[in-house]
């Protein structure tokens, strides 16, 4: 089959390559029909998250048609069109039961290469890295999923692909954030980034109650986004000397009730110890990123809500004083997207939420390299290529 | 390196072509060691790892005699070595690479030594390099293969046990691999199922010479114990265990190319 493949930093190939099987009595195979890319890629493309081997399938945010069901597979057959959320839960662990998926103890086949530098052993991921389990990506004509009953959810057939695309992660992982802020009526949230899961987290946010979103970044299609897609009221950051000044003078000298960071979100988990040099590296050579977060803590109004969707792994120069002080809640995660993809795919079906506006460029699979470059250097308007194997 | 090598190399040693029995295993124990090493190192499954510490092992075990004895190859025979009472003091010395490490599984004590005494279960956490049956109640012969189809093989017996809480092994004395080892359990007041703690130890034979031999390759059996803890754990949790096997690459199928 065709699958997209990582050779090396910044060469992606698309590949002849074997289809995979049935390992496991509890797998699928999806024949993928629709696949996205995700900021968090753009970190092992780039050569700053290891752990990649040449010749990886890449790719993690999915779905797709049941082509093959495991023998001990009870609620999904072929053709059944379904969603997948990119951290793969067994459903039988402590953490699973806990709806906290992307932490499970029983997916991760590669446990010796990220216990030691995390301390433990988060879920596995499609197509994001040997530490992260190593997994064959979706980015490709076929994809096993592990423990199907657990992580592929019907798509109602009201609903177009894109609709449901996105609850795979960007959307799951946006909402997750808003969740996170516990909104209530009149509550202002501001939301770093307006990325695929920037978007997605101001309008979740607008959707759980909140009065004003206020969305931060610096492209101005991406802005353009936020004000008529997700309501929100935006602020160019190179337009203004100071954001947090420019926050606090838009909510009364409080400050917002809840701050969510998505602009880090392409570094999705780093985590690992080769990475520090190379990650500092690149934070200083776009401290905007480390800034944003900082921004929040500093523009959070005392006693506020922190909700961290980018990762800044293994960052120095977190301000924890300032969260101390202002006895901010801190909450963040990788998302556990099985707790969400229902929710979501209702929200969709209802009209209350539709997130396909972030499909800007449909590709096909051959063309996926071409699609990576227009989404790392945001040209053309590209928020997310999809790509049809 | 090719097992045809490994012979060349012996007769040119030697000077002789009768088969020079301990000089043989230890040139092959440094030889197929390297080997498996190699290979472990490069794959990323339990398989690699097991291959990897073996490997290690196979290595430092000919390390090992040859700095004792100071000299070379030739040296005495690792097997004749007087023993007897070598293991039980190094048991206790702290110097050989020992390894203890827990997990915590949602499932009875009782239930999870029942499992840990079949060696299907075993076999299966060790995964597809380590292959484990029985011969009699509590006696199991252990088999690697390695590269170029070499097989080792070993016993180990079952010389303590108490059910629902503790077994303990230990090799038989012409083991290739000597080890020994305890498999406790202890159930958790919290409701949150039961601790499940390891004991790996391998051959002393070194020393602290055995330790740096596995740190200078970047092994350490605490890799070996802690992915057959977490195979475990998803094996009786799950019913599977989490594998690469048949994984699709640019590389082909599988985690091993
Ligand atoms: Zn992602
Ligand atoms: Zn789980």
């Amino acid at each position: 089959m065709r699958a997209l493949c990582w050779h090396d930093v910044n060469d992606l190939r698309v590949n002849d390559v074997p289809e995979p099987e049935i390992v496991n009595p509890r797998d699928v195979v999806l024949r993928v029909t629709k696949t996205t890319a995700c900021g968090s890629d753009l970190h092992f493309i780039d050569g700053y998250l290891p752990t990649m081997r040449e010749g990886d399938v890449i790719g993690h945010e999915f779905m797709g048609e049941v082509a093959e069901v495991g023998s001990s597979v009870s609620s999904f057959e072929r053709g059944d069109r379904v969603v997948v959320p990119s951290f793969i839960g067994c459903g039988n662990c402590g953490y699973c039961a806990d709806d906290l998926w992307s932490l499970c103890d029983n997916t991760n086949p590669n446990p010796e290469l990220q216990e030691p530098i995390l301390g433990d052993v988060t879920a596995g991921i499609y197509g994001y890295t040997h530490a992260f389990g190593g997994y064959a990506g979706s980015h490709a004509e076929f994809v096993r999923v592990p423990h199907a009953d657990e992580n592929c959810f019907h798509v109602p057939d009201e609903l177009d692909d894109e609709q449901a695309l996105f609850a795979s992660d960007a959307w799951a992982t946006g909402y997750m954030g808003a969740d996170f802020c516990d909104i209530e009526d009149g509550d202002t949230v501001a939301v770093w980034g307006c990325g695929g899961v920037g978007l997605m987290a101001q309008q979740s946010a607008k959707l759980m109650g909140a009065e004003r979103v206020i969305a931060i970044d610096r492209f101005p299609e991406r802005l353009r986004l936020a004000r008529t897609e997700a309501g929100a009221e935006t602020v160019d950051y190179t337009d203004v000397d100071s954001v947090v000044d420019e926050l606090d003078a838009r909510t009364g000298g409080r400050g917002p009730d809840a701050c969510i960071d998505a602009v880090g979100m392409e570094a999705h988990g780093t985590g690992v110890a080769h990475a520090y040099d190379r990650l500092k590296q690149r934070l200083k050579l776009h401290t905007d990123r480390g800034e944003a977060l900082r921004q929040a803590i500093v523009a959070c109004r005392k006693g506020g809500t922190l909700s961290i969707l980018g990762v800044y792994g293994l960052m120095d120069k977190f301000p924890l004083g300032i969260v101390m002080n202002k006895g901010l809640t801190v909450r963040t995660a990788q998302q556990h997207g099985q707790r969400y993809v229902p929710r979501l795919l209702e929200h969709a079906a209802e009209g209350e939420m539709d997130p396909s506006y972030l499909a800007t460029h449909e590709l096909s699979l051959e063309d996926a390299p071409r699609g990576y470059e227009l989404f790392k250097h945001k040209k053309d308007g590209c928020v997310r290529p999809v790509f049809t194997p | 390196m090719t097992q045809s090598g490994t012979v060349e190399h012996r007769s040119a040693k030697t000077g002789s072509t009768a088969i020079d029995r301990p000089f043989w295993t230890r040139l092959a124990s440094i030889v197929a060691g390297g080997a498996l090493l190699a290979i472990g190192l490069r794959k990323r499954s339990l398989g690699g790892a097991i291959a990897a510490g073996v490997g290690a092992l196979l290595c430092y075990r000919g390390l090992a005699a040859r700095d004792r004895r100071g000299a070379t190859l030739e040296s005495e025979p690792l097997e004749s070595e007087p023993d007897g009472d070598r293991r039980p003091d190094a048991r206790f010395s702290g110097a050989a690479p020992a390894v203890e490490r827990s997990i915590t599984i949602d499932r009875s004590p009782e239930e999870l030594f029942e499992r840990w005494r079949d060696p299907d279960t075993v076999t299966r956490v060790l995964g597809p390099v380590v292959d484990v049956t029985a011969d009699d109640p509590g006696v199991w012969t252990w088999r690697i293969v390695g590269p170029f189809d070499r097989q080792w093989t070993w016993k180990t017996e079952v010389v303590e046990s108490e059910p629902g809480t503790f077994i303990g092994w230990e090799s038989h004395d012409d083991a290739a691999i000597p080890s020994w080892g305890t498999v406790r359990f202890r159930s958790e007041p919290t409701d949150r199922g039961t601790v499940v703690t390891l004991d790996l130890n391998f051959d002393p034979a070194g020393g602290a010479l055995g330790d740096a031999a596995l740190n200078r390759v970047g092994i350490v059996p605490a890799t070996l114990v802690t992915k057959a803890l977490r195979r475990f754990k998803a094996l009786v949790e799950t019913g599977e265990i989490p594998t690469l096997e048949r994984n699709p690459s640019a590389r082909g199928y599988g985690d091993l190319v």
